[in-house]
């Protein structure tokens, strides 16, 4: 019964079990476990050699040389593969194998007792264990050729600033020997400014558990002290316990400086440009301004919110800012520099004069707008002067000619008859003195000086002024257009409209100097005798009348004036109308003389309050 | 009464669905609120001016400026009008496929576009003008040099 026993236990226990007799090595007992081992069923009596399960050839060597030597054996961890079932390959499964000689007393071997435990977890475990510590070893080993080859200086420190690793780089840059205790030397090589801001700033971030980022000089092997970047992240043991902090040190100097540099370019510029009594301001490259400098707000009064992208337009006298923007967007649209000559409102309601300039700046930023606004106002008031002072000595020149002129005519008439009274005095008169003859003859020798002299006079005025060119044959409009150049300044101050229509009559064969003297006379009366409630528009039409002659309409919507019975004296030289208004009469005198001259007459036609008309027809019906 | 005007770059390129889309419901809402303006659209720029009371349009601008459709937002303007430049709410821009909007109330395509209400100041005028060249080029933009300074 004991027996029994035994046997039950031993046909459960989770180990393999069997018995090995003879020579041959046959089975007796076999235990369920040893039949799993060894896969195909076992027959009672049947040599090891002769089973067509799982047993390897070296194991039956060994099992062999047991039996022979008496020496029991243990196989550690040995692999025998399962056999394959349906759906799996076969798989190694690992074993702890014994092999006992059994003995009758102290006789010889006469058997085998062979145990086999499954050590397959503990195998697979060990084997997982020796992958990853070969992966270790080699991801340690890329680690530190990395932490050994990057430019930067990597470090580890611990919670109490402690330097736990620092790469070999750091001994490198810093020059110190491998020896140095990093702890002490460290701070020292802090520049002196950083060296306490740098402390606090680690020891404060380690003791919030964070990271850091921090620039500071360190001092290179040469002496020189480098701006470097500090950058270390914790690493954490649990949440919120960071145990390490792992970082690199990148030198950032040359970045630094040069940034620096820019900073400081930026800023000299920004203090020039602000010293500069000049409106001074950029765009971008839509057109928006983005800067204004100082002088702006001080000129203009008000701050560049108040100016805004686009406001600068409302700093422009109401008329011209339409204008000026049309300008501004083409400018943008195109990239063409911008210029104009505008009034500036100042602070005070003044308004200056100012030339405003922009140029585009295209480089790898983009293109940008540079502008400036220079104050001209004294300038051009000073040309205004110039301007007004120049035309009215050209006016007083063109008068005293005028006189001249007219006056050598006039005295013509008088000195015919002076000459007449004088002949006849010489045929009816006798003289008794014979130096009265003498007397005679100088007078009528000083007679003939006095009409040579008249003749000369007349003739340098009119060679002077081109009065005496032949006719030639004229544009009416490039004349006009020619003479109106020449009244710009009173044209656009008064605002006048002038409306030419030479349609009927195109051309004129005329002196092309007494067309201008005449145009220039009757467009500057027009624009002078202007009414001030209105502006002037005067219309000039040239035509061909009933009798087959051309002529030239100047009708304006001035003034007008007063017309005496008999036409004369509204052309009486220094005869004027309106004695307010400077310079008028003389012309309109030589317009006459020009005009009869060549056979031709001049007509007028007027209403107070509306207008006047001059009519010239050219020549004699 | 204010008017706002901003401009921004959209996040990716707008379908004409997507612009169909917030054109009805920026009619819709913005008829609602009684919000007015004109927004520009070509080649992921943006512009858009908006006209309407303080209260609402404060708001909006912040609801507009946050959507996740377009970022990089940089008003221009936001300042106090005395009278409205735009009679109701309407979008310029160039369809793909552009037979399907010519019909569509409160669609415009860029060339058609009125030049600046003459009711804006001359300094907004320049303004609009000029985002209306940043966002459809210079070629959809009339632009011909005057004779102000002649
Ligand atoms: C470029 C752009 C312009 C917009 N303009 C308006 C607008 O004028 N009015 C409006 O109500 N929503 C406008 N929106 C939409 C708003 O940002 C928002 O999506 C919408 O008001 C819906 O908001 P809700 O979901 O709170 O109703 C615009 C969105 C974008 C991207």
């Amino acid at each position: 019964m004991r027996e029994q026993q035994l046997q039950d236990i031993l046909r459960h226990m989770p180990a393999g079990v069997a018995t090995l007799q003879g020579e041959a090595l046959r089975f007796g007992f076999v235990n369920e476990a040893m039949q799993a081992v060894l896969g195909a069923p076992v027959q009672e009596g049947q040599a090891v050699a002769d089973h067509p399960g799982t047993i390897p050839a070296d194991l039956l060597d060994v099992m062999q040389q047991v039996f022979r030597s008496g020496r029991p054996y243990v196989a550690k961890s040995y692999g025998i593969p399962l056999p394959a079932t349906d759906d799996q390959n076969p798989t190694p499964r690992y074993f702890d194998i014994a092999l006992e000689p059994v003995r009758e007393g102290d006789g010889p071997v006469s058997g085998l007792l062979l145990f086999a435990m499954d050590v397959t977890a503990q195998e697979e475990a060990r084997q997982k264990a020796h992958h990853l510590a070969i992966e270790t070893r080699r991801l340690d080993t890329r680690l530190r050729v990395l932490t050994e080859t990057v430019p930067q200086i990597t470090f580890t420190v611990d919670a109490d600033g402690r330097y736990e690793y620092v790469s070999p780089q750091w001994y490198y840059y810093t020059g110190q020997p491998p020896t140095a205790d990093l702890n002490a030397i460290w701070p020292l090589l802090i520049h002196p400014d950083d060296r306490l801001r740098v402390l606090y700033q680690s020891d404060s971030a380690r003791a919030a558990g964070i990271g850091w980022s921090y620039e500071y000089r360190l001092r290179r092997h040469d002496g020189q002290y480098r701006w470097l970047l500090s950058r270390a992240l914790p690493e954490l043991h649990g949440p919120d316990q960071a145990v390490f902090w792992h970082g690199a040190l990148t030198e950032v100097h040359d970045q630094r400086e040069l940034a620096e540099a820019l900073r400081r370019g930026e800023a000299e510029l920004r203090f020039l440009a602000d010293s500069i009594p000049e409106l001074i301001w950029t765009a971008t490259a839509e057109g928006f301004i983005d800067y204004y400098n100082e002088y702006t707000a001080e000129y203009s009064g008000l701050t560049k919110a108040e100016l805004g992208p686009t406001g600068w337009i409302n700093l422009l006298d109401p008329s011209e800012q339409a204008g000026a923007a049309r300008r501004w967007v083409h400018s943008i649209a195109t990239g063409e520099p911008y210029e104009g000559l505008f009034r500036m409102r100042r602070h005070d309601g003044r308004y200056r004069w100012h030339i405003i300039r922009a140029r585009q700046l295209a480089d790898e930023r983009g293109p940008r707008w540079f502008g400036a606004c220079t104050d001209v106002d004294d300038q051009h008031r000073l040309r205004e002067v110039l301007q007004t002072q120049y035309d009215e000595l050209a006016r007083t020149n063109r008068d005293l000619d005028t006189f001249v002129y007219t006056a050598s005519h006039d005295l013509k008439q008088p000195l015919l008859n002076l000459r007449g009274l004088f002949d006849e005095l010489r045929r009816t008169a006798t003289f008794d003195d014979p130096e009265e003859g003498e007397i005679v003859g100088m007078l009528d020798q000083a007679l003939s000086q006095l009409d040579a002299t008249l003749q000369e006079l007349a003739e340098t005025v009119e060679d002077q002024r081109g009065l005496s060119a032949t006719p030639e044959t004229l544009e009416l409009r490039s004349v006009a257009d020619e003479v109106l150049l020449g009244l710009r300044t009173q044209v656009q101050e008064s605002g006048a409209v002038i409306d030419l229509d030479f349609a009927a009559a195109p051309t004129l064969t005329y002196g092309r100097a007494n067309l201008r003297s005449i145009l220039h006379n009757l467009f500057s009366n027009a624009l002078k005798f202007a009414d001030p409630t209105r502006p002037p528009h005067i219309q000039v039409r040239s035509g061909i009348a009933n009798t087959g002659q051309p002529f030239l309409a100047v009708q304006d919507n001035g003034l007008g004036m007063k017309l005496p019975s008999h036409r004369a004296p509204v052309f009486q030289p220094f005869a004027r109308q309106h004695p307010h208004i400077a310079g008028a009469g003389v012309g309109m005198y030589l317009v006459q003389r020009i005009v009869a001259s060549r056979g031709g007459h001049l007509e007028v036609s007027s209403t107070v309050g509306a207008g006047t008309t001059f009519t010239v027809h050219w020549f004699g019906a | 009464m204010i008017h706002i005007v901003y401009m921004s770059r959209a996040v990716r390129p707008l379908s004409d669905q997507d612009l169909q889309s917030l054109l009805d419901q920026c009619r819709r809402d913005n008829a609602a609120r009684n919000v007015t303006g004109v927004l520009f659209y070509s080649h992921g720029n943006i512009a858009q001016l908006i006209e309407g009371e303080k209260e609402v349009l404060e708001p909006l601008f912040e609801v507009i400026s946050r959507d996740g459709r377009h970022s990089n937002v940089v008003k221009l303007v936001d300042k106090p009008i005395s009278t409205r430049s735009f009679k109701d709410w309407s979008m310029a821009f160039h369809p793909i496929e552009p037979s399907g909007f010519e019909a569509l109330q409160g669609f415009l395509l860029p060339h058609h576009l009125p030049p600046p209400p003459s009711s804006l100041s001359i300094a907004d005028a320049m303004l609009v003008d000029l985002v209306k060249l940043a966002v459809f080029g210079a070629d959809a933009t009339p632009s011909e040099p005057t004779l102000a300074h002649a």
